[in-house]
């Protein structure tokens, strides 16, 4: 991006907006208009800004409320000839440029923006579109869209853009910070917690060069890092572990998210990796493991397409769908690309390049995925699983080369001719006529108004999908079933998850579908299991409505299960068998956490739909007189693995009759039981599969229910892959996009990922509206110091911690608090960063801190999280049964639970954003449940108790220097003798109070906890400098 | 006339508002999310309205569940006659939360007529049908939603989802409060929290200032508010230990403006501990006060409710901005009659009734209803026939709804539905219309009541919503 040199914001009043003057301050109000005019007026930093907020409304990208036909936001329609003549910019002419003559005009009715606006162009902005029309009306495309360039011959660093900047405006820098509070910032800033006394004693007391390097790797290599900026990152992603709405259900596993960020965090996973695996972790060939337990990592970074809110019984699914999808392009979009997407889900854009069209090709990409309880099986479980494989497959070939053996060769072709009752298929005892379709498979039959979705009687998934690892990569039906440790049967005719064993997570899924018929049923068998009819995606599947579409399967013989869809008719839909069940029978918030026990195990025969009465499957079980293979040459087959149903059949006839022994084969189903022994438990999370490639037509102003003719390719946002051909038709889109996301030319992401560590190091973004770089957005304080960030990110790999490790070297983050009167008069918001800016701690920060001045801190990893402390003020449905402790069990904050509809009031009075979008900056407020909290509350009392329990175990030190100790270990400096003093002058009239002599007052734990608790209301306590 | 004048003629009172109303200015308040988001000093402190105000205060009275329009102020003699017919006969049914269907179902209670306007109310409200000539009904309101969740956040925020600004919050917002010794935007708990939860008194993307704080019943009706001291000496000493030490920090970095309104902000924290227990105590109400309110009742839920409207109009009193009642947890689930219409509705109608009369009484007696909006609405209706045999299920296309109090032109049925009161079909009014007329009240332009959030200015009414002239004096 080329800009000019130096730039100071300016506020325009009322607006909010920001325009860019160049070196020397001037004030906005200047009574000259014309002073201090830039030399050069750039579109996107001068001229934008203005007719975005006063024009692009009514004559922006949004055709929908165009008036007068007229657009300003493109060159080619702004300077066209106008039906009433004129033209609305004439470049090079302001004087003739209607844009001119209609804001300056005297007549109300005449002047631009209208009257109803209540708004003015002020002269300033009409003296800034005048120049530059008169300089030739140079429109440029928005400044983020334009790719990061290193400004030509810039030296590169921080401080040397920064400092430019002070320069031209005459700001001097402020001095350095002295040591003990570079120490406290950088500490808290990297970890979010006070520096331990080893560490901070360590740091001042070491007067090499490189004492101060030495600390900040010490802080990034601290486990204590990836805690903080993990929670940063879950603020973008609404992360919660509850649904909310009526019933606040707890989301699966949601923890394990957490505990991907913070293992992510503090690995310094390369930030394109960590994209890539949040939008399509599942799809990746080779995911990354977990390091110990060896398990799928990228998958689980997905979940957070999750973990939005859920409505518990929707009338409309597909409103509900399209709300969910929309808050998933809304965070997405935000979040990766500091775009508001979702802007354009009812029209275009009304600032940003983004045409509803794109907002339907991401649709159509979230609609394609689906949610799904996904099983997370450790190398050591896989190990085992492997062992099973390998044993079954010995079994088969074992019991082949016996079975071979047992024929000699003497027996005659197969035994054709059978009484067809004897073929039946063991297990499927329900209909031996359901097997005569195979072969000669018709998908419909008019005459009955039937269809089927899946047939699993010829050995093949039949196009369904297959996920986990009860359900294997190929349909493997024909295992042995056994009875009393001999072989009884081949099982035939169905899809399983018992082949390897049972107790094996899985699912099979249909393809998707539109229920268009009244009934479904599903011919199944299994234990411990579910078959859900997905309607739209939803998953919160609940009674009243909702009982109708999910069965429990628990019967080991095949049964027929029914489902009345009457009332979705017309949605997309698919079917799911799951290994696992859901309890309804207890606390209602756990209703949708999966269970599933060692003997689960789902199968199924087929599935289909009809209307009406259900089809009897007639005919006659022709295909089986057709086999003229030998028994032996359907051993061959089965032991080959590529056996068709009729040689199968063949095998079990010649069983039923003894042709074929029915061996022992106890000692490997021992084997196996053994094996399966070792698999114990297998968590699952909730995370996102590939579903059949939809593409969503564009939805009339937003309304479900007034589509567009045209489905919309899959594709990334036109504005930024421009020229890009839409994604393969046949995948799911998810990868693409992220490819799209993580390609070096996509001018966003890694400017928007440093703006945000920048934003946590400094206190605000060089962009200021970290989530929306959108017209609407700020404009960059520093554009080219912004540009050499994001080059820089990419060039080193995109390393977040060499780019804070960078950020917290500077001169610049290295400067105390302290700012100038000249300082504080040119620049009053230190939007130039003269000074390192006051900031107040956040609530996480100040929770954590209190521990760990305490001495409470368990600085206990990862696991689930730390039950919510519940107050009597926290009520409504959903409520769990039992409260957390108060004190959070000593655990850091973001161990601790967030339920959606009972956060914790004092992360909220401190302005932790409600989980429901992005938020990549907090509010900063003051309110009194603020001051109340750090007053009353009795987390905060009782951890001052528990600090004062152990000062006074403190025997060495006398009043004085216990005070001393205090003072370093909460707010990491030495006292100052009037702390000092302050501090006897107190404690010695409390001890009055409390009738305590000298000696007495060294133990009294009510007197310390009293002065405990003044500490942590100090000011200088809650905030940084 | 800059914006510090015009702040502290208001201050000087409502006749300074009424004046610059009188003088034209141009709107002001809040717009455009002007506010900064950092440091923002005394962001209750009271705003300059874009209009002149009627309204000072407001009080929800909220209906949990969905209270029966067809059994209460919209009555219908058609159901009486086709009682016990199938409703496919009649009309188009649409799909219910229950899909349980059963036949059309005529009101348990009688209607009578009340006052000079001859309202109609049905014997469930016998107390606010004698009130009827200071109501404003209306009969043709109809919500987005059909399930409780959706539609709460939808009354409460104007949007459907999670996670949107509390219509008290943006009252809050774009208007501060009168009272700075307590919060500008309270939620009086009567015991049920509606689905959705607190969310639904949050301040969403706008500053946390603006959220609810939540008053029980109870020795520590908000939290955190009782001093953790045992004696007030002994705070206010660790109150000046911290003062000194602030005072000092102070010295050393110069002017910074967040530690200096955290430090008021302490200091208002420190007020409020004395003035909600002042709130909270009813020892200088006189007994016929408390009966007037039901507090004598020997029904529990109408002592327990009738305290709660006693507390809100010393809330308003106080000059408290938004106040919101909740329901008591009487013995059936809200009012949410999916079975037992007749007992559930009556219970939670006896809770209720007297304490509501009594409150619009009081209020008029000391003068405080001319200056106050109260709002009597729930998040949808119910439907004409039953679910089940003898219950009803959610019906969002119907429901009614009551303001009274300031600018409220009492006595006034606005609105009407179909023959069964199935549909709103005549001037149909959306909880967007509600938000706008009590914005309107308050003195502001739903149109300018904005927030930047996203890129966009956001307004409580999002892009509709059109003031209720006719319910208006």
């Amino acid at each position: 991006m080329q800009l000019p040199g130096p730039y100071v914001l300016c506020r325009i009043a009322l607006l909010g907006a920001w325009v860019i003057v160049p070196a020397v301050f001037s004030a906005c109000s200047a009574a000259d208009a014309t002073v201090d005019l830039p030399d050069r007026v750039d579109y996107n930093f001068h001229i934008r800004p203005i007719l975005s907020n006063s024009c692009f409304v009514c004559h922006g990208p949004d055709s929908s409320t165009r008036e007068a036909d007229l657009r300003l936001d493109l060159r080619e329609t702004a300077t066209a000839r106008r039906e009433a003549g004129g033209r609305a910019i004439v470049p090079g002419r302001a004087g003739r440029s209607k844009v001119i003559r209609r804001v300056t005009a005297e007549n109300a009715d005449e002047r631009m923006p209208p009257a109803e606006t209540n708004h003015r162009l002020t002269a300033r902005e009409i003296a800034l579109i005048s120049r530059w029309i008169n300089q030739g009306a140079e429109y440029k495309p928005p400044w983020a869209l334009i790719r990061p360039i290193l400004a030509s011959g810039k030296e590169g660093s921080i401080d040397h853009f920064v400092n430019e900047h002070l320069a031209a405006n005459g700001i001097a820098a402020a001095p350095p910070a002295k040591k003990e509070a570079l120490a406290r910032r950088a500490s808290f800033v990297l970890t979010g917690l006070p520096p331990s006394l080893p560490l901070l004693t360590g740091f001042v007391k070491d007067s090499s060069a490189t004492a101060y390097e030495k600390l900040l790797d010490r802080l990034l290599t601290s486990p204590r890092f990836g805690e903080r900026w993990s929670r940063h990152w879950m603020d973008l992603v609404r992360y919660a572990e509850s649904k909310g709405h009526e019933f606040d259900f707890t989301i699966e596993g949601a923890w394990r998210y957490r505990d991907y960020l913070i293992r992510a965090f503090n690995a310094d996973l390369p930030y394109d990796q960590f994209v890539i695996e949040h939008l399509a972790g599942d799809l990746l060939e080779r995911p990354r493991l977990h390091p110990e337990e060896g398990y799928n990592e990228s998958v689980i970074a997905t979940s957070y397409l999750a973990l939005g809110e859920g409505k518990h019984s929707p009338v409309d699914t597909r409103l509900d769908e399209a709300d969910r999808i929309d808050n998933v392009i809304d965070v997405t979009s935000k979040t990766f690309q500091g775009l508001t997407v979702a802007c354009a889900r009812c029209h275009d854009h009304k600032f940003d390049p983004v045409p509803t069209s794109d907002y339907y090709a991401l649709y159509g990409i979230f609609e394609s995925m689906r949610f799904a309880y996904t099983p997370l099986l450790s190398s050591h479980q896989q190990a085992w699983l492997d062992s099973i494989r390998s044993a079954r497959a010995m079994l088969r070939r074992s019991v082949g080369a016996k079975w071979k053996q047992s024929l000699g060769g003497g027996v005659a072709a197969a035994q054709t001719g059978l009484d067809s009752d004897k073929a039946a298929v063991v297990p499927v005892t329900h209909s031996a006529s359901s097997v005569s379709r195979l072969g000669s498979l018709s998908r419909v039959d008019s005459t009955h108004n039937w269809r089927m979705i899946g047939d699993f009687r010829n050995g093949s998934y039949d196009g369904w999908i297959p996920h986990g690892p009860g359900f294997e990569p190929r349909s493997e039906q024909h295992f042995v079933v056994s009875s009393g440790g001999r072989i009884d049967s081949l099982a035939v005719g169905m899809a399983s998850s018992r082949y390897l064993a049972s107790g094996i997570p899985g699912a099979l899924r249909s393809p998707t579908f539109t229920l268009d018929m009244d009934s479904i049923h599903v011919v199944a068998a299994g234990h411990g299991s579910v078959i859900r009819i997905i309607v739209d995606n939803f998953q919160l599947i609940n009674p009243p409505i909702f009982q109708a579409i999910q069965e429990k399967v628990e019967n080991s013989r095949l049964t027929t299960y029914r489902f009345g869809v009457n009332l979705w008719k017309g949605r997309k839909a698919y079917i799911e068998l799951m290994v696992g069940s859901f309890k309804l029978q207890q606390h209602i918030t756990d209703i949708h956490r999966i269970l599933r026990d060692d003997s689960s195990y789902v199968e199924v025969a087929y599935a289909l739909a009809f209307d009406g009465s259900a089809p009897e499957l007639s005919g006659s079980p022709g295909t089986l007189n057709s086999t003229t293979q030998s028994i032996e040459q359907a051993v061959d087959a089965w032991v080959g693995g590529h056996a068709s149903v009729p040689l199968l059949a063949t095998i079990n006839r010649a069983l039923h009759s003894d042709v074929l022994p029915k061996l022992d084969i106890g000692p490997t189903l021992g084997l196996i039981k053994r094996h399966k022994a070792h698999i114990g438990d297998i968590p699952y999370i909730m995370a996102v599969t590939a579903g059949d490639a939809i593409e969503s037509p564009i939805f009339i102003r937003g309304n479900h229910q007034t589509l567009g003719d045209q489905p919309i390719p899959h594709r990334f946002l036109s504005a930024v892959s421009d020229h890009a051909p839409p994604f393969s038709k046949s995948a799911n889109g998810r990868l693409e996009m992220a490819r799209a996301i993580v390609n070096p030319s996509n001018p966003l992401t890694a400017r928007v990922m440093v703006n945000r560590l920048w934003h946590h190091v400094f206190g605000r973004g060089i962009v200021k509206t970290v989530d929306n770089f959108g017209a609407q957005g700020s404009l960059p304080t520093h554009p080219q110091l912004l540009d050499y960030l994001a080059l820089r990110f990419v060039e080193q790999g995109w390393s977040i911690k060499a780019m804070l490790r960078e950020m917290l070297l500077s001169e610049t983050f290295r400067r105390s608090t302290q700012s100038s009167p000249q300082a504080r008069e040119r620049d009053p918001e230190n939007l130039l960063l003269g000074h390192y800016p006051v900031r107040r701690l956040d609530a996480e920060a100040i929770r954590d801190a209190i521990l760990a001045i305490s001495g409470r801190l368990d600085t206990t990893m990862y696991g689930e999280a730390v039950p919510t402390h519940l107050t009597e003020f926290m009520n409504g449905p959903g409520r769990p049964e039992e409260s957390g402790p108060l004190d959070g069990a000593g655990r850091r904050t973001v161990y601790l639970e967030v339920r959606r509809n009972f956060v914790s009031p004092m992360m909220l009075a401190f302005d932790r954003p409600i989980p429901f979008s992005t938020f990549g900056a907090r509010n900063t407020t003051n309110v009194p449940a603020q001051s109340l909290t750090m007053l009353n509350d009795p987390f905060v009392a009782e951890q001052a108790r528990v600090w004062a329990d152990a000062v006074v175990t403190l025997h060495d030190l006398d009043i004085g220097g216990r005070i001393r100790y205090i003072y370093r270990k909460a707010l990491s400096r030495s006292a100052s003798p009037e702390d000092i003093a302050d501090g006897l002058a107190f404690l010695e009239t409390e001890a009055r109070r409390r009738v305590l002599d000298s000696a007495a007052m060294l133990d009294d734990v009510d007197l310390w906890a009293a002065y405990c608790h003044v500490v942590f209301n100090h000011k200088e306590f809650l905030y940084l400098f | 006339m800059t914006r510090r004048d015009m702040l502290s003629l208001c201050r000087n009172g409502f006749g300074g508002i009424a004046l610059m109303g009188l003088m034209g200015t141009a709107p002001f308040g809040r717009m455009l999310g002007q506010l900064s988001s950092s440091s923002d000093s005394g962001p209750l402190l009271p705003q300059v309205p874009h209009r002149v105000p009627k309204a000072r205060s407001v009080i929800f009275l909220y209906m949990d569940g969905g209270v029966s329009q067809v059994d209460s102020f919209d009555p219908k003699p058609r159901l009486t006659r086709e009682h016990g017919q199938d409703p496919h006969d009649k009309f188009t049914v649409d799909a219910t939360q229950f899909d349980d269907v059963g036949t059309i179902m005529q009101s348990p209670w009688d209607f009578r007529r009340y006052g000079e306007s001859g309202i109609e109310v049905s014997d469930l409200f016998p107390h606010v049908g004698a009130c009827a000539d200071d109501l404003a009904i209306v009969r043709s309101m109809v919500a987005d939603f059909p399930e409780h969740t959706n539609a709460n956040y939808f009354l409460h925020t104007g949007v459907g989802i999670q996670g949107r600004p509390s219509m008290g919050a943006w009252v809050t917002y774009g208007l501060g409060s009168e009272n700075q010794n307590l919060p500008g935007y309270v939620v009086l708990d009567g015991g049920l929290i509606p689905s959705g939860g607190l969310d639904n008194f949050n301040s969403g993307f706008l500053p946390a200032s603006y959220q609810a704080s939540i008053f029980r019943t109870g020795d520590q009706p908000l939290a955190n508010i009782a001093p953790l001291e045992d004696s007030t000496d002994i705070q206010q000493h660790k109150m000046s230990l911290m003062r000194r030490a602030d005072e000092r920090l102070l010295g050393r970095m110069g002017h910074v403006e967040e530690v200096e309104s955290t430090i008021a902000n302490y200091e208002l924290a420190f007020r409020m501990q004395a003035s909600v227990p002042e709130l909270t105590d009813f020892a200088g109400e006189t007994e016929a006060t408390k009966r007037l309110y039901g507090m004598d009742s020997s029904d529990p839920h109408t002592r327990s409710y009738g305290a709660q409207c006693l507390l809100a109009r010393r809330l308003v009193e106080r000059g408290v901005r938004f106040i919101e009642l909740t329901c008591p947890r009487v013995d059936t689930p809200r009012w949410d009659q999916h079975a037992n219409l007749k007992e559930g509705h009556e219970r939670n109608a006896r809770a209720v009734d007297q304490p509501i009369a009594g409150l619009l009484r009081d209020l008029k007696a000391r003068g405080l209803l001319e200056e106050t909006l109260v709002i009597w609405a729930g998040e949808f209706g119910r439907t004409p026939f039953a679910q089940g045999v003898d219950g009803r299920d959610h019906n969002p296309s119907a429901f009614s709804i009551w303001l009274a109090g300031a600018g409220i032109r009492g006595g006034t049925v606005y609105g009407a539905t179909d023959e069964y009161g199935y549909r709103a079909v005549e001037s149909i009014t959306t909880i967007h219309d509600l938000h706008a007329t009590m914005l309107y009240l308050l003195g502001m332009d739903h149109n300018q009541l904005t927030f930047r959030f996203s890129g966009r200015d956001i307004r409580l009414t999002d892009v509709k919503g059109d003031v209720i002239e006719a319910i208006l004096t």
